[in-house]
C-alpha cells in the first residue's frame, strides 16, 4: 500500500483533533452542569461572593452523596456585574452553552426581569430569588423561586403586627421605586383585610439625607405601629436614628432589610427591639440550623438569605432533575413543580403551578443588635 | 409652631452642608472659570479619610481630622497639577470633562478600597444632641450651623482684609493683569484647589455622622450645592451660603407640607424659576451682550 502525502496529511490532522475531540466528548458527559449568574464584580460583589459560595456548599454536599442522575455536578458562574445589561449577557454566554440543564438567576427582580425574555426563548429551568410577585406570574414557566415573594412579606408583617402585637394604627413606610412600592401596596392591602387600614402611607425618595418631615408625619398621624419597606440600608439607618432623636418608640416590623448586617451596623441602638421579615432565620428550622451550621464551618461568616437562597436553589434544582430522571428541559419543569415538603434552609418548599416554592416567613427581633428568631407565619393560599 | 421650628432647625442644618460644599464650587469657578464636579467627591474622600484614621487605626478625632484635612490639601495639589494644569490652555468644556472623569475615577477608587457597604463615623460629641423646649437639636447639625457661620467671616476676613486673599481676588477677576502686578496666578489657582478640597473635605467630615460615610454621599450632596450656587449667584460667596440654606429650609418644609417623595424636587423646582426669572441668581449681577 502506497503510502500518500494525502494520508499523511489526513493522519496528522486527525492525530492533532483526536484527543480534542474525546477530551469533549467525555466533558460533555462526564457531568451535569449548571449555570449560575451572580455579581461577582460591582456594588453587590461581596454578596454575590455569599451566594456563589453557598451553591457551591450545596453541589459539594450532592457529589458526595452521589451526585445529580449518577454524575458528578458542575457550576459554571458567570459575572452578571450588578446590572441589568451584565445579567443579560452572562446568561446569553451561560445559554450558548447547550450541555447546561439548568440555572441560577439573580435575586433582584430587576435583573430577573431583564433576563427573562431571554429564558422563555431558551426554555430551560431558571431558579431565582428576586421577589417581585409578577415574576412568577407574567406567563414565565421556567422561572422557580427559592424565596417567598412580597406578597407574603406583606402578609406576614400585618398578620404580625395585628394579630401578635396587637396594633391596629398603621404607619405604612416605603420608598418609592419598584420594590418599595410593590411592598407598601401589599402591606396595605393587607392591612385593609385585616380591617386596620393605615393612618398613614408614606412613600420616600431612596437616598433621602433627612427624615424629620416623615418621622413628624409619623408622629402627628397618631400610628402606633410602623411598617416600613427601605430598599437601602443608609435610609433605614439615617430614619432609624432620627426616628428615636425625634422621641417616637412606637413598634416597628420592617421588611428583610431592617435585619440586614450593614443595617444593624449603622443605625445600631435606634434598631434594638424591633421586628422583621426574613426568608433566612438560622433557629427557624433543624434544615435552617443545619446550612447555617455548614456554612459558618467554611466560610467563618454568619450566613444569610444570599447564601441560602443560592443552597436550597441547587438542592431544588438536583432534586427536580433526579426526579426526572432524565435533563429534558420539560421533565425537569414537572418534576420541580411537583416537589412537595421539601425541607430547605429557607424554609419549607412546597411548590405551586406559578413556580413558587415558599408561602411565608420568620418573623425575628432585634434583641440588643441580636436577630432572634420569633415564629413562623405560612399561608396555604 | 413647634412642627415649624424642628423643621427649621434641621433646614438649617442640612443648607449649611450645601453651603459648605456651594462654596468650594465658587471659589475654583472663580479662579479657573470652570465648574469642578468632583467637589462632592472631595468630601467623600474626606469622610473615608477620616474612617482610616478614627475607626481603622483608631487614631484620635481632633488628630484623625486634622490629618484628613492635610490629605484634602494634597488631594487639592494633586487635583490642580494632574486635572486643571494640563488642561489651562483649552476651553472650558475638556476642562469640565476632566473633573467629572476625575469625580468617577475618585469614585471607583474608593470602592475598590472599601467597597459599596456604608461606614459609621462617630460625631465630635458623646451627646447625640439636646431637647430645647420642643425642639430636638442634634449636636451634629448645630456644629455644621456653627462651623458654616465661622466661615463666613472667615472668607469675609481672608478675602477682604489679607494680602493673600486680595492676589486671590485680582487672579479671579483679572488672571493678566494680576500676572502683570507680579501675582503668580498659578500659585493663585494652586492655592484655591487646596481651600477648595479642604472646604469639600470639612462638608464631608462634619456631615458624615448624620448621613454615614457612603461612595454617593458626596454626589448626591454635590448635586444639591451646584443648584445652591446657581441659586445664589455663580461666582459670589455671599451667594453660595444663602443659595445652600434656602435649598436645604425649601426642601424641608416642602417634604413636610407638600410631598415627600418629591422632596428633591422643589430644590430643582425653585432652580428652574431662577433660570427663567432670574438666571443671574440673588446676588449675581445681570451680563448683557452688546449687539
Amino acid at each position: 500500500m502506497k503510502f500518500t502525502r494525502r494520508d499523511f496529511t489526513v493522519g496528522m490532522a486527525a492525530g492533532i483533533v483526536a484527543p480534542y475531540v474525546i477530551t469533549s466528548a467525555r466533558a460533555q458527559g462526564a457531568t451535569i452542569k449548571i449555570g449560575m449568574c451572580a455579581p461577582v464584580t460591582g456594588p453587590a460583589a461581596e454578596s454575590g461572593g455569599y451566594a456563589v459560595k453557598g451553591a457551591k456548599l450545596a453541589l459539594d454536599a450532592i457529589n458526595k452523596a452521589g451526585g445529580i442522575l449518577g454524575k458528578q455536578g458542575e457550576l459554571i458562574v458567570e459575572d452578571d456585574q450588578t446590572t441589568n445589561p451584565g445579567i443579560v449577557l452572562a446568561f446569553s454566554k451561560l445559554a450558548a452553552q447547550s450541555d447546561i440543564v439548568g440555572f441560577l438567576g439573580s435575586i433582584r427582580s430587576t435583573q430577573v426581569h431583564a433576563m427573562a425574555p431571554d429564558v422563555i426563548k431558551l426554555g430551560k429551568p431558571v431558579m431565582i430569588g428576586g421577589t417581585d410577585p409578577n415574576l412568577t406570574h407574567m406567563g414565565n414557566q421556567w422561572l422557580f423561586r427559592c424565596r417567598p415573594n412580597d406578597s407574603y412579606s406583606g402578609r406576614v408583617i400585618a398578620e404580625y403586627g395585628v394579630k401578635t402585637l396587637g396594633k391596629k394604627k398603621w404607619a405604612v413606610l416605603h420608598s418609592t421605586d419598584a420594590f418599595g412600592t410593590a411592598g407598601g401596596k401589599a402591606l396595605t392591602e393587607a392591612l385593609t383585610k385585616l380591617g386596620s387600614a393605615p393612618v398613614l402611607d408614606q412613600g420616600y425618595a431612596n437616598q433621602s439625607q433627612d427624615f424629620t418631615p416623615v418621622v413628624l408625619a409619623i408622629r402627628q398621624s397618631g400610628a402606633d405601629i410602623i411598617g416600613s419597606y427601605f430598599t437601602f440600608e443608609n435610609d433605614l439607618g439615617i430614619f432609624g436614628r432620627q426616628l428615636r432623636q425625634l422621641g417616637v418608640n412606637i413598634p416597628w416590623v420592617g421588611s428583610p432589610s431592617i435585619t440586614n448586617v450593614t443595617a444593624l451596623k449603622l443605625a445600631g441602638p435606634a434598631l434594638y427591639n424591633t421586628y422583621g421579615v426574613a426568608d433566612y432565620a438560622e433557629d427557624s428550622s433543624d434544615a435552617s440550623k443545619a446550612f447555617g451550621k455548614l456554612y459558618r464551618a467554611a466560610t467563618k461568616v454568619a450566613p444569610d438569605n444570599q447564601s441560602s437562597w443560592t443552597y436550597d436553589a441547587i438542592n431544588v434544582l438536583a432534586q427536580g432533575i433526579n426526579k426526572a430522571g432524565s435533563t429534558d428541559p420539560g421533565k425537569i419543569r414537572e418534576a420541580i413543580l411537583s416537589i412537595k415538603k421539601f425541607a430547605g434552609a429557607e424554609g419549607e418548599y412546597n411548590f405551586d403551578q406559578n413556580g413558587d416554592g415558599l408561602h411565608g416567613y420568620n418573623v425575628v427581633r432585634n434583641d440588643k443588635g441580636n436577630i432572634v428568631f420569633d415564629k413562623h407565619i405560612e399561608f396555604n393560599d | 409652631m413647634d412642627l415649624f421650628l424642628q423643621l427649621l432647625f434641621t433646614g438649617i442644618g442640612i443648607g449649611a452642608v450645601y453651603a459648605l460644599v456651594a462654596l468650594g464650587f465658587v471659589l475654583i469657578f472663580r479662579a479657573t472659570n470652570v465648574v469642578n464636579f468632583a467637589q462632592g467627591e472631595f468630601s467623600m474622600v474626606a469622610a473615608y479619610l477620616m474612617v482610616v484614621f478614627s475607626v481603622d487605626l483608631g487614631w484620635p478625632y481632633w488628630l484623625s481630622f486634622l490629618i484628613a484635612l492635610a490629605g484634602m490639601a494634597l488631594l487639592g495639589v494633586v487635583f490642580n497639577l494632574g486635572v486643571y494644569y494640563p488642561l489651562r490652555h483649552r476651553s472650558f468644556l475638556p476642562v469640565i470633562i476632566a473633573t467629572i472623569g476625575a469625580s468617577i475615577l475618585l469614585d471607583n477608587s474608593v470602592l475598590a478600597i472599601y467597597g459599596p457597604q456604608p461606614q459609621v463615623l462617630q460625631g465630635w460629641f458623646d451627646t447625640p444632641g439636646i431637647q430645647l423646649g420642643p425642639v430636638y437639636l442634634d449636636s451634629q447639625y448645630l456644629l455644621i450651623i456653627a462651623v458654616t457661620i465661622a466661615l463666613v467671616f472667615f472668607n469675609y476676613w481672608f478675602f477682604e482684609h489679607t494680602m493673600l486673599g486680595k492676589k486671590l481676588q485680582a487672579t479671579s477677576q483679572d488672571k493678566e493683569m494680576a500676572s502683570l502686578l507680579g501675582i503668580s496666578v498659578s500659585s493663585m489657582i494652586m492655592l484655591t484647589f487646596i481651600y477648595s478640597a479642604i472646604l469639600g473635605g470639612l462638608a464631608g467630615v462634619l456631615v458624615a455622622p448624620v448621613l454615614f460615610v457612603s461612595i454617593q454621599m458626596g454626589s448626591t450632596i454635590a448635586l444639591k450645592a451646584f443648584a445652591a450656587t446657581i441659586i445664589g449667584g455663580f461666582g459670589d460667596v455671599a451667594g453660595a451660603i444663602i443659595g445652600g440654606l434656602a435649598i436645604g429650609v425649601i426642601e424641608t418644609f416642602g417634604a413636610a407640607y407638600i410631598s415627600v417623595p418629591y422632596k428633591d424636587g422643589f430644590a430643582f423646582l425653585v432652580l428652574i424659576l431662577f433660570l427663567i426669572f432670574r438666571p443671574q441668581g440673588i446676588f449675581g449681577e445681570r451680563v448683557a451682550e452688546k449687539a
